[in-house]
């Protein structure tokens, strides 16, 4: 039926459609103002309320991990300095808490609850009290019975028994505690009493280490119930009331997100002249809010707080960060390692990247196999690697050294612990990275360009230097670029190599200010801001040249690429070759390999009695490493999926729609690829606590977000460079057969795209499985990884194990990146 | 002198046999085209003289300097050659001066003769206001010439061309083809072009090799190759032709399926193929030998392009409009052969042709 026939029924419709879709549009922006207004207002009445949970979250940060048995010692003193009212509300909130856990407690198993209690039969009744006082009729009928059967006690003296109870019991202290509460007033006073409280409720049976991730735990389980308590405490609300008043920000967020979505929407709509409502402006609108708000609103927030400390302008931050010597130190070896490994990484990866790809070099293939496969072994492997190797006494490469040269100290002759040592590791990492970059480009190249060059009368090596070199210089300094950047945001290799050096980087500077808590995450800004920056110029910087000196040439039949012929240098060459991949690749994974099966790390594995399946039986039978296991594969399967989902729809919003405003998530994607990573967990720390209105902060959720914003472009580039290749008249040529938008993608686009989907969702996959750095700062004790565990194996346990571990997880990538080849039919693996 | 010889030279990539026993020579200063459809070992058959590749057997011998074969064998850059390629490979990071100069520069000649010598060939070429020009700011035609200066800088003895003008568009590449070739005369150089446009071939030639599936069907200069080709290939490769099957006996050829004859005064007896060019054959309303009836007609401007059918075969005629002013599709009409080729019919014709596809 054509149009004309449908008459003016349709245009009427279409006119109704656009007045629906109008006023839509202006219900949901005017109910995004309300949604703002009442958040704003339960934000006043949190406000005025004196208590926040955020201030809580930064005594935490004060706390840090420092643990002694300064009970009496800090609270009682502290306790004395408050005034009755402070006094009195934070007994209150201690009982909140206290009763909440004590019931969970109960309700998970008896035991718990009298382990809690003790023998001390006044606490047990205490406790009850304490509930009664608190839950009121929730309490349950046979606990009501025990109150009851009791003597009536007079309220306030239980309370303050209670609170005594808990100060006389020999649970640990962080000792920040102290200093903390003494240099606090008002409502941070009774924040920091609070969570001496929660570790107190916490860690009866917790690891002591786990001090700071329980705490963090304890606030985000019960941040709510302090803020419900606070509400009875300054005067009843109703339900909605009290909701609105807790989840204020929250409130605010969804508000301010429907207010800029209904007015993006009407925006684009006018620009298109069409007020149909469409899908696609949903996933659009829906994708750009989750990078605006996960990703670019962190890093803005981080260069907020980086330059306004206190709420003003001021660089005194910047300045106390930088002046400081260890820092300044920090900032010179990241740049002079991010230099020297950019160096070297682009001096081995040229003449491999040659060798390999145009020379007849004997076994070339196998050497790039080699090569690439090096691209996908987590940092921190090869660096424990390098660590048995180079260890200034016990590194194997030392023990030979000095038996071949006879040399009779005890140490040396080569030390990895030092800024030569890092960027030795560094370089072994991220060659591959430039080698990936000059590799493609020379695949690229007409071969032809070389051949005239011959025919011209300029020798192969001539020919290497006066046409190969020149054209791939764009490349060659987008590879270099690349492995700057990557060697400059590297955290894994740094902490397990430079750490115990005292050689600093930028990163590891990050992660130990993290640690370090409320003062020192400004600094972690701060320092992190340097590192964005830097990362950002060289992002600027490499997009620019690429784009502006790609040699794009006519290329006519692709005649097979005359091979140079190294003749003499043949053997020789490949020997090197051979050498090389034996000394970066073949050799540090023997030495993981050796390492995991040897019960005495000093002695050699084939020493009798040394060898030893324990440690492989030992970590895999831990019901640790299983769970750890379970949540790397679950949350870098999550990021995958979601990160694919996102690909295919930007690849279909770039390559088919010329949508207004489809680059601009395009564009926040491969900035956040470009963010290093401890910067992306770092803003992620300090904006996704709730103070933004989601609380997401010791979930898995954020390891998740943090691993998509990180990797997210990998599976994006994959998919938009499959789907740019199949021209749009097919999917036209099935529309115009009949098909509906969705058929099509299903019956001929989904098809086509499968094996990029395919290599997208594992490039993804891979990377966030193993991932360290990231996960350092925004694990908890419920949402370890893999990776992490294996940092903790290497740092705290033993190495063999841990050398097992990692082995394992090699194990596991490889056949991984099998599984792909395998789907793809051979068209992708790394 | 000889300025190539290539002896009994064939070439193999692992089992595939691309160029079988490849014998010939090649004049100073002659224009010799390697033709051929894609993939027939022609190319090959050039890199090889350049040194790109290696004769699997047989020897090549620039100015009767053994180059390829045995154990001899000269890199590319040694063999003072210039080439064309077919991607022109003008290096985007250089100037046109700079490219031009390239083999001098290697050759570390004098700068001003360098200057004088690039001056020379971008006259040669055209390009003379355009030496500061990046390749990426010339035209496809420009590149080209680009390429050509560079392969004449050195002022080699011997220029090869793979396809030059197979990027062009149409009226730059048949303006291109006249310009070589008057370069090739005016500089007396040797020049072996590889192409599979047999209408390059013929413009500019002095000789055309023919080849198919690695073996040289004829090599004649182009007139010679034209009107007397010695298989069905090379006339059908070659031109416009249609073929009939026929049978030759007492100086007549009857064809096959039509029920009707030719005069015919050769000397061949039996089964014989016939090979006709639509521009051999005379139209007439009631002379010739041939009866037939007009399928098709369609006039072009400066001929006119009919099919007419003779029994159950066809032909295609093509003649001035004139001729024809008064034809319509159905009408009869009678055909006599100008000249007509005649082969021995061993039955491989239709395995002969379908190469060509």
């Amino acid at each position: 039926m054509s149009k004309a026939e449908k008459g003016p029924e349709s245009l009427r419709k279409a006119q109704s459609t656009a007045r629906m879709t109008k006023y839509g549009l202006a219900a949901v922006f005017l109910l995004g103002v309300v949604l703002l207004l009442v958040g704003i207002h339960g934000q006043k009445v949190y406000d005025a309320s004196g208590f926040s949970s955020e201030s809580a979250y930064q005594a935490i940060y004060a706390l840090g991990d420092d643990t002694a048995s300064a009970w009496e010692q800090v609270l009682r003193p502290s306790f004395g300095n408050l005034t009755e009212e402070e006094r009195s509300l934070a007994r209150g909130i201690a009982l909140t808490l206290l009763t909440a856990d004590w019931e969970g407690r109960r309700a998970g198993g008896g035991e718990d609850a009298s382990a809690l209690a003790g023998t001390d039969e006044a606490l047990t009744w205490k406790l009850l009290y304490a509930s009664y006082l608190v839950n009121g009729p929730k309490v349950s009928a046979s606990q009501r019975r025990e109150i009851l059967s009791s003597s009536a006690p007079d309220e306030p003296g239980y309370r303050l028994m209670v609170l005594h109870g808990l100060l006389s019991s020999d649970a640990p202290l962080p000792a920040g505690a102290r200093s903390v509460a003494e240099g606090l007033s008002g409502p941070e006073r009774q924040a920091a009493l609070a969570q001496v409280l929660f570790v107190a409720s916490g860690s009866t049976s917790g690891d002591v280490s786990d001090h700071t991730a329980l705490l963090k735990k304890s606030v985000r389980d019960k941040g709510r119930q302090v803020d419900a308590f606070r509400m009875i405490g300054t005067g009843g609300l109703s339900w909605l009331q009290r909701l609105v008043v807790s989840y204020s920000r929250t409130v605010m967020l969804l508000g301010v997100f429907l207010m800029l979505d209904a007015g993006l929407l009407a925006l684009l709509m006018r620009a298109e002249g069409t007020w149909r409502m469409d899908l696609k402006w949903i996933l659009v609108l829906l994708i750009a809010d989750f990078l605006l708000f996960f990703q670019l609103m962190p890093i803005v927030y981080m260069v907020v707080r980086a330059l306004f400390p206190e709420g003003s302008f001021t660089l005194k931050t910047l300045e106390r960060l930088y002046t400081e010597s260890m820092n300044l130190d920090a900032l010179k070896n990241t740049l002079a390692a991010s230099f020297a490994t950019m160096l070297l990484g682009t001096l081995i990866a040229f003449p491999l990247a040659w060798l390999v790809g145009r020379t007849n070099l004997y076994g070339k293939r196998f050497f790039r196999f080699l090569f690439v496969v090096s691209y996908m072994v987590p940092p921190y492997v090869g660096a424990m690697a390098w660590l048995r190797l180079m260890n200034p006494n016990v590194g194997t490469v030392n023990q030979w050294l000095r038996a071949l040269f006879s040399l009779s100290d005890a140490r040396g002759p080569l030390n990895v612990y030092t800024l030569p040592g890092v960027i030795w590791v560094l370089t072994t990492f991220y060659y591959p990275y430039a080698f990936i970059t000059i590799s493609r480009a020379m695949e690229k190249m007409d071969p032809s360009l070389e051949e005239a060059s011959r025919i011209s009368g300029a020798p192969p090596l001539r020919t290497v230097f006066r046409i190969t070199l020149p054209m791939m210089t764009p490349s060659l300094i987008a590879g270099a670029l690349l492995v700057f950047i990557s060697a400059a945001s590297c955290y894994g290799i740094p902490s397990i190599v430079g750490t115990p050096g005292n050689v600093n980087m930028v990163t590891t500077r990050i992660v130990e200010y993290v640690g370090k808590g409320q003062q020192e995450l400004n600094d972690a800004t701060g320092l992190s801001v340097f590192l964005m920056g830097t990362a950002l110029l060289v992002l600027f910087l490499s997009d620019g040249l690429l784009a502006r000196r790609q040699y794009i040439t006519v290329s006519g039949k692709s005649v097979r690429p005359v091979l140079v012929d190294l003749r003499k240098g043949r053997l020789p060459l490949t020997v090197a070759v051979s050498l090389f991949a034996l000394v970066v690749i073949v050799l540090p994974f023997l030495t993981i390999l050796a390492t995991s099966f040897k019960t005495d790390i000093g002695k050699s594995v084939t020493d009798a009695g040394n060898f030893t399946l324990a440690n492989w039986s030992g970590v895999f039978s831990r019901s640790e490493t299983v769970s750890c296991l379970t949540n790397s594969l679950l949350f870098a399967s999550a990021a995958a999926t979601v990160g694919l989902v996102i690909a295919c729809v930007m690849s279909y919003l770039l390559q088919r729609t010329r949508l207004r405003g489809r680059n601009i998530p395009a564009f926040l994607i491969t900035l956040g690829s470009g963010t290093p990573s401890v910067v992306i967990a770092l803003g992620l720390i300090m904006t996704m606590r709730g103070n933004f209105g989601v609380n997401i902060y010791n979930t898995a959720w954020i390891l998740i977000i943090a691993y998509l914003i990180k990797y997210q472009m990998m599976g994006m580039r994959t998919v938009v460079s499959a789907m740019s290749q199949i021209h749009s008249s097919l999917e036209e040529c099935s529309q115009v057969a009949g098909a509906s938008w969705f058929t099509t993608m299903r019956r001929i686009t989904g098809p086509l795209i499968f094996p990029s989907i395919a290599a997208g969702w594992f490039l993804i996959f891979i990377p966030s499985f193993y991932e360290l750095s990231m996960t350092t700062l925004l694990y908890s004790s419920t949402t370890k990884t893999i990776g992490f565990q294996l940092y903790e194996y290497w740092t705290f346990t033993s190495e063999p194990m841990s050398c097992a571990m990692a082995f394992g997880i090699l194990l596991i990538v490889v056949l991984l990146n099998f599984v792909l080849n395998l789907l793809t039919r051979g068209e992708f693996s790394i | 002198m000889a300025a190539v010889k290539i002896d009994h030279v064939t070439k193999s990539f692992g089992e595939n046999q691309v160029l079988k026993e490849f014998t010939d020579t090649f004049r100073d200063g002659e224009f010799v085209t390697l033709l051929g459809p894609s993939g027939c070992g022609k190319t090959t058959m050039l890199r090889m003289i350049a040194g790109f590749e290696k004769p699997t057997s047989g020897q090549i011998f620039l100015d009767d300097l053994q180059v390829s074969g045995g154990k001899t064998f000269i890199p590319p850059e040694k063999r003072n050659i210039g080439m064309v390629f077919q991607s022109y490979a003008v290096w985007p990071h250089m100037n046109v001066f700079d490219n031009v100069a390239y083999p001098l520069t290697i050759r570390k000649a004098p700068k001003d003769q360098i200057r004088k010598s690039v001056e020379r060939v971008l006259e040669i070429v055209h390009l003379s206001q355009y030496a500061k020009r990046l390749p990426s700011q010339l035209s496809g035609g420009q590149q080209q010439r680009v390429a050509l200066a560079r392969a004449l800088v050195a002022k080699p003895g011997l220029l090869l061309l793979d396809e030059p003008l197979s990027n062009l568009d149409a009226k730059l590449r048949e303006s291109m083809r006249f310009e070589i070739k008057d370069i090739q005369v005016s500089l007396g150089i040797t020049v072996v072009y590889v192409t599979h446009d047999q209408t390059e071939a013929m413009a500019m030639s002095d000789r055309i090799i023919l080849i198919n599936q690695g073996t040289v069907q004829q090599a004649a200069p182009p007139a010679e190759i034209y009107n007397h080709p010695v298989n069905p290939f090379v006339a059908d490769f070659l031109g416009k032709v249609d073929f009939a099957r026929g049978n030759a006996e007492k100086g007549r050829l009857v064809l096959e399926g039509t029920g009707q004859s030719v005069p015919y005064a050769g000397g061949r007896q039996g089964k014989v193929l016939v090979a006709v060019r639509p521009e051999k054959i005379r139209l007439s309303p009631s002379e010739g030998p041939l009866e037939g009836i007009v399928e098709s007609l369609y006039y072009l401007g400066d001929v006119s392009d009919l099919r007419v059918r003779v029994g159950s075969v066809s032909f295609r005629v093509i003649t001035a409009p004139e001729n024809c002013q008064s034809l319509r599709p159905g009408s009869p009409v009678h055909l006599s052969f100008r000249d007509m080729m005649v082969f021995d019919d061993d039955g491989s014709l239709d395995e002969a042709l379908r190469i060509r596809t």
